[in-house]
């Protein structure tokens, strides 16, 4: 809104004009959605608590988690109305790129609320069914997938990048796009939502992605630098720079009333979201296979559960002491605020190999 | 900025902004995490110097 209303008052005074830049609309979207989350944060978690809206904790976890009982939840809507606002007030609304991450994540968003209210507000433990969730999920990445591909107008908007190898480039064809476009959106969804079990571990990783897809996104959009590093050139997707911005302002404020203890979680309403937005960026950008790398902390959380079921389930013995690997790392004996910065440190890393897939190829 | 040799009180509870954080409210871990995501944004605003001029 704010693009469009810069745009107009450029035509007299030339300084507005100035809005027109993506980087720029990035770093205030950043600081639109950070300053947003800190003037919301406390009354919001002040309410949270009034309503009694807390956390209820597995009493099979690790016994250091009970502590954590009745902290206010749902803290996720925080982050998602922070981003919704900024996107709305500074990416560029004719663009549908916009369009898609912003219904995408709000989609994600509502099976989460649903699911957490059920849980905290009508004390029901099982929330949305599994099968529930998962319909509802499938049928928003498809229709993704599908709106995607009938919008593509070059090849390269739906071929598979290879990182590190310039010319490995696979062509898709509609089904395997749109079955891609599924996996990586539901799994990215649920890898982040397994992964929010400690103080601060999935928003951390999750603002340092979107922070590195932003650059994706930018350099995919401009015709000149996409060229010259090798990367499809995406017309449009630069304006998802502006909506990875307000990800990773929103996450950093939400991150400090996350962080250890917490004041708030984020809940299915958040994580459900932050990792549907993560993958559909990715997926416009083509960078799905950056996106497994750079969220490597989010894959090796989701596989360890599907090892820990596949294992217990098949021979009856457990690989970890406890799934998500993050419990598995506690019941070893490292405290909480070790397994989480250790974490953190292990995605700077993988981000840091992601962006690096940029000029090394 | 402790003010202890001219009033013989201290201004703050500790020296330090991250003890008097401790001291007040926040549990350590809490102090330090808020203290990155302030030099996250400083360093931002920093590197928006490369930009913004």
């Amino acid at each position: 809104m704010l693009l469009a209303l810069a745009q107009w008052l450029a035509q007299d005074v030339r300084f507005f004009s100035v809005f027109n830049y993506i980087t720029l609309r990035t770093v205030f979207a950043a600081m639109t959605a950070l300053g947003i989350s800190f003037l919301v944060g406390p009354k919001m978690i002040r309410k949270l608590t009034t309503y009694k809206i807390g956390q209820s904790v597995r009493s099979d976890g690790p016994q250091t988690h009970l502590v954590k009982a009745g902290t206010p939840t749902m803290g996720g809507a925080l982050i998602l109305i922070s981003i919704a606002i900024t996107t709305l007030l500074w990416g560029d609304l004719r663009n549908q790129y916009v369009w898609v991450a912003l219904l995408a994540t709000l989609g994600f968003g509502v099976i989460g609320w649903v699911d957490d209210y059920r849980k905290v507000v009508h004390r029901n433990p099982k929330g949305l069914s599994a099968k529930a969730k998962m319909f509802w999920q499938s049928i928003i990445a498809l229709a993704i997938g599908f709106y995607l591909w009938s919008s593509a107008s070059l090849p390269a908007h739906t071929e598979l990048i290879v990182p590190f190898l310039k010319f490995l480039v696979f062509p898709l064809p509609a089904v395997l796009f749109i079955t891609l476009t599924y996996f990586v959106i539901v799994g990215s969804s649920n890898a982040v939502n397994l992964t929010d079990g400690l103080d601060g571990l999935a928003i951390m990783p999750t603002v340092l992605v979107s922070g590195a897809l932003a650059l994706f996104a930018y350099v995919a959009g401009n015709a000149v630098f996409s060229k010259y590093l090798g990367i499809p050139y995406i017309p449009g997707a630069g304006e998802l720079a502006v909506f990875c911005g307000a990800i990773s302002g929103a996450g950093l404020a939400f991150l400090w009333f996350n962080a250890y203890p917490a004041e708030v979680f984020m809940g299915d309403v958040g994580a459900l979201a932050l990792g549907a937005a993560i993958g559909t960026v990715a997926v416009i950008v083509r960078q799905e296979l950056v996106l497994l790398i750079m969220g490597g902390v989010f894959v090796v959380e989701a596989v360890s559960v599907m090892i820990q079921v596949a294992s217990y389930k098949l021979t009856g013995k457990r690989v970890f002491r406890m799934a998500p690997l993050h419990h598995h790392y506690e019941l070893k004996g490292w405290k909480e605020t070790q397994v989480v910065v250790r974490f953190w440190i292990i995605t700077i890393l993988l981000v840091l190999l992601g962006l690096a897939t940029l000029k090394l190829r | 900025m402790n003010m202890d040799k001219q009033t013989k009180k201290r201004g703050t509870q500790a020296l330090g902004e991250t003890h008097v954080s401790a001291a007040n409210v926040m549990v350590t871990p809490n102090a330090q995490v808020r203290f990155w995501i302030i030099t996250i944004l400083l360093v931002l605003l920093g590197l928006a110097t490369l930009k913004l001029r």
